[in-house]
């Protein structure tokens, strides 16, 4: 048993785990990052790596509550900005590219929906433009006949998350973070004024702790006692063969899970937030049939050029929901020092839930206001800590 | 389309045969599908119409089982590929010929899908005329045409003989045979071949064969690089025991080489199959039993799907299958007590055979330790996604801490069309070397094969869209 110090216990490598590393380490802090297997292989390796900057107005299949948009839109629009420069911060390429998006509709309801969502974002400061189907047609020509109007906003985008995560963690441990994979965390206690965390031969004391341990982010949490509200579910994503540069921009649907994209590898990757087989939260989610039917199905019919293609792969990736589909980030109320950042949406998120963490750790104020985004919401009673099977 | 039967048998080859054979004698419904568009698997594979009227066929008994096998009745789906698993765990998704879709359903599913060939990349792996053994062979065998005029044969295994052999016969000047070992001189370790005179004699008739064309057989001898313009002209051989050091040149125009065979497990793994690690090849394996059941009820997996044993493994194996679902089944036609034993009996000599011969090879683990040096910075390892050596070993040094699909994930090998069936050997090789020792207290991918994913081969949108229509009309 090895014990160190650190300033900042980071537990979960995923890519706000990385993203804190890097702003912490920038910031001179002595960082530790803990992972339990290979980092950004769970959520991070698995995203499908949209930057949603438009109004996200689609429920995922089994989302039982739509987002706030009112309150979310500014939060995209500060994360959008943020993402300008991480390519250069992180030096290093993550394939960032930001040629817009449409968001369309189908049905008279949805077309209504967009509409809605254009003044919303309008308050906002986010650009949009809505067109009807035509104009979508003009703009797209792939879109298929059924689209009887599209919101176009030039801000959306796409990061290739296989890049994203290793290169925050890279840049953090250029600036002294120290990363220990395959370490996962058994024990979180209390230490003076601070916390000992224990995992695998490690034990760290520090005065912050991070768990941004996405899926897990409740269970490191109930290591420390504090019991939070969050959902694990596994949704999954498709993936063409190669084509050549077809389509330039992201598509979503305005009422159905559905957001359709070519990435610079030349695949069309086909996503929406449909649920996999079942959750496995100690290996790979298996992919559920039915969910790549339903899925493919809805992107053939909006951009009928899809059916000419092959599909290559499918996979399945787990990510943790508030119960009010909120992003979750803060300081827990009672335990000073443990901070928790998380939710869906978390890679659009992830530039600048890392500086804002870093605020947070140095009582600085942070970059959008998230005093209402803290983990108080979720609090309930700790379940009786549950012992961590070390051999997972 | 639904299919719903009383056993289905995924694979054509020597195993399936074998027991569908068996199951459709006793009366049972089988379907026995394959995504070739012929019966026969890699041993049994048919000639083409041209070759068999002028040479004969070279394995009449493949056709003999073959025919048997369709006047029993059985549902012979050829060019079928399984390529998934519905939402039930049980029922398979194949495509046909024209794209349409089929489910598959049945109470006992084999799966028979045998094995691929074991390839590592070495520089100049992707000129025109460097083939495996196994590619060359088939096209000696159904079309009478060697892969070249001057072919090399090169690897690892006691195939690349009858390899040769077939090259001869089809009129190539084969310039010699490069095995990476030292199987063949006498040795302690051989001595249980004793026990298996009849595989012997073959081993003796084909090296006779190649020194009557005196066709040099070199041992301890690896590829080290191939070169050439539009095609292979050159290919040079080290020592296995020095591979980064060329020995000698050989000018030839074709070049077959291969190390063997890896289970081709996709499919038992989509079906939620345990797999293991083997111990001497370290290949992942299902953990199969003596009749080739898995830890999934009513799914066996036989052949060389369950490890790689040649033909005669392959056959028994996929009787004792048959014989167990009988037995289940309380068929009349059940074999008796004393007909298990004697091919239980089989069944075990053949796998020390296997053993025995396994033994006289380089290992899997060695080959990847050797094969891992002649391979420089730039040399191509994922063909699919151009995906070099050195991109492999820094996403496997950095961070990827040792993890084959971390690696994966942060290199693209592996991710491309043939999901990694031809880098994936090489790509863990790399990634085990580069990794420093694996840190205490985690746990990682503990089998070194990447994970298997549906399709397990690319299917066209059009056949989900009809899938996905056949769901809406059946309610
Ligand atoms: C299929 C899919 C598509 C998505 N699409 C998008 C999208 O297009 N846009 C978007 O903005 N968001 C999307 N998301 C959501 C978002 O991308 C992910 O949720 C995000 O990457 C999560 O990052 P994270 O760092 O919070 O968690 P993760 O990446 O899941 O990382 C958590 C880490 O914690 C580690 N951990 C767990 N337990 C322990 C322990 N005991 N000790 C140590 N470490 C531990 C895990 O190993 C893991 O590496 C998607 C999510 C999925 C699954
Ligand atoms: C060049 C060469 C030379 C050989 N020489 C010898 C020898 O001399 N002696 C010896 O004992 N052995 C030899 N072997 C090995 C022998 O061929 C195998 O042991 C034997 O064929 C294994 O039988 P099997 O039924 O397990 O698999 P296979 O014969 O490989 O049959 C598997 C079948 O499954 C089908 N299949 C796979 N996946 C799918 C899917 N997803 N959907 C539908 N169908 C699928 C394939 O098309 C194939 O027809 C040789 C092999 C090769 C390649």
């Amino acid at each position: 048993m090895s014990a160190q110090t650190a300033d900042v216990v980071v537990i979960g490598a995923g890519v706000l785990g990385g993203a804190a590393a890097f702003h912490l380490a920038l910031g001179g802090h002595r960082v530790i990052v803990l992972d339990r297997g290979a980092p950004g292989r769970e959520g991070s390796g698995t995203t499908a790596g949209n930057l949603h900057v438009q109004a996200v107005h689609t429920r995922r299949p089994g989302q039982e509550v739509p987002l706030d948009s009112a309150r979310f839109l500014p939060l995209q629009r500060a994360a959008s900005d943020r993402w300008n420069s991480v390519e250069a911060e992180l030096e290093a390429s993550v394939e960032l590219r930001r040629s817009g998006g449409f968001t369309i509709a189908e049905t008279p309801e949805q077309r209504a929906e967009l509409i809605a969502k254009h003044a919303w974002e309008e308050r906002a400061g986010i650009r949009t433009e809505v067109l009807d189907g035509d104009g979508a047609r003009a703009a797209l020509p792939l879109l298929g006949p059924t689209v009887t109007a599209a919101t176009w906003c030039p801000l959306d985008g796409y990061a290739n998350p296989l890049l994203t995560t290793p290169a925050y963690l890279a840049a953090a441990v250029r600036h002294g973070a120290r990363l220990h994979p395959f370490c996962p965390v058994r024990a979180v206690e209390r230490s003076g004024s601070g916390w000992r965390v224990t995992a695998g031969d490690l034990t760290v004391e520090a005065p912050h702790v991070v768990d941004v341990a996405g899926p897990w982010l409740g269970e490191i949490a109930a290591l420390a006692g504090i019991g939070l509200r969050m959902t694990p579910v596994a949704i999954q994503m498709h993936v063409t063969v190669r084509l050549p540069e077809t389509l330039r921009y992201l598509v979503q649907h305005i009422g159905e899970g559905l957001s359709v994209k070519q990435v610079t590898a030349g695949n069309l990757l086909i996503g929406g937030g449909w649920p996999a087989l079942r959750l496995d939260p100690d290996g790979r989610s298996p992919v559920s049939l039915s969910s790549v039917l339903g899925n493919v199905a809805q992107a053939a019919r909006v951009l009928p050029f899809v059916r000419d293609l092959r599909l290559l792969r499918t996979w399945a990736g787990p990510l943790a929901a508030t119960p009010d589909e909120m992003p979750v980030i803060g300081e827990v109320p009672g335990a000073p020092g443990f901070l928790v950042a998380g939710g869906t949406y978390a890679f659009t998120f992830a530039p600048l839930w890392g500086e804002t963490l870093r605020c947070l750790v140095e009582g600085k104020p942070a970059p959008v206001d998230v005093r209402d985004l803290g983990p108080d919401r979720l609090l309930e009673p700790a379940a009786p800590a549950a012992p961590y099977e070390e051999a997972r | 389309m639904t299919a719903s039967r009383d056993v289905l048998v995924v694979g054509g080859g020597p195993a399936g045969l074998s027991a569908a054979a068996r199951l459709a004698a006793a009366g049972l419904g089988v379907t026995l599908v394959d995504e070739q568009p012929e019966l026969g698997g890699q041993y049994y594979r048919r000639p083409s119409p041209a070759v068999l009227r002028e040479h004969g066929d070279h394995r009449p008994e493949g056709g003999r089982l073959i025919a048997h096998v369709r006047s029993l009745g059985v549902d012979c789906l050829t060019g079928h590929l399984v390529w998934g698993v519905d939402d039930d765990g049980r029922t398979l998704l194949a495509t046909g010929p024209d794209g349409t879709p089929v489910r598959l359903r049945a109470r006992h599913v084999i799966v028979a899908t045998g094995a691929y060939e074991r390839t590592h990349p070495f520089p100049g792996w992707q000129l025109p005329g460097v083939t495996t053994p196994g590619f060359a062979q088939h096209l000696a065998a159904a079309d009478g045409t060697p892969p070249g005029r001057r072919v090399l044969v090169a690897g690892s295994g006691p195939f690349l003989l009858p390899v040769a052999c077939s090259l001869l016969a089809a009129g190539a000047d084969v310039v010699g045979v490069a095995e990476a070992g030292h199987p063949y001189r006498p040795s302690l370790r051989a001595a249980p071949a004793l026990r298996h005179p009849a595989r012997l004699r073959e081993l003796a008739g084909y090296v006779a064969r190649l020194a009557r064309a005196r066709v040099p057989l070199w041992q301890g001898r690896v590829v080290n690089g191939a070169a050439g313009g539009d095609r292979v002209t050159s290919v040079t051989l080290a020592a296995t025991v020095d591979p980064g050091r060329p020995l000698r040149t050989l000018d030839v125009d074709a070049l077959c080489v291969g190390y063997g065979f890896r289970p081709q497990t996709e499919l038992a793994r989509l079906l939620g199959c345990e797999i293991s690690a083997d111990a001497v090849t370290g290949d992942a394996e299902p953990v199969t039993d003596a009749f080739g059941r898995t830890s999934r009820p009513g799914v066996y997996v036989v052949g060389e799907a369950a490890g790689v044993g040649g033909v005669h493994r392959a056959r028994v194996r996929g009787a004792m299958a048959a014989a167990h679902i009988l037995l289940r089944e309380g068929s009349p036609a059940a074999p008796g007590p004393r007909e298990i034993a004697r091919l239980a009996a089989q069944g075990r000599a053949l796998t020390r055979f296997t053993a025995m011969s396994d033994a006289l090879y380089p290992s899997p683990a060695r080959l990847q330790e050797v094969l891992a040096a002649t391979l420089d910075d730039d040399t191509i390892v994922c063909r699919c996604e151009a995906v070099t050596a050195a991109a492999v070993r820094s996403a496997a040094a950095e961070r990827a801490g040792g993890d084959l699909n971390a690696a994966k994930s942060w290199s693209r090998a592996g991710m491309g069309p043939c999901q990694g069936r031809f880098c994936g050997f090489a790509v863990a090789g790399l990634v085990r070397d580069a990794a420093e020792a694996p840190p205490a207290g985690g746990a990682r991918c503990g089998v070194p094969v990447f994970p298997a994913r549906q399709p397990v081969r690319p299917v066209p949108v059009e056949t989900l869209l009809a899938l996905g229509e056949q769901d809406g009309g059946d309610g």
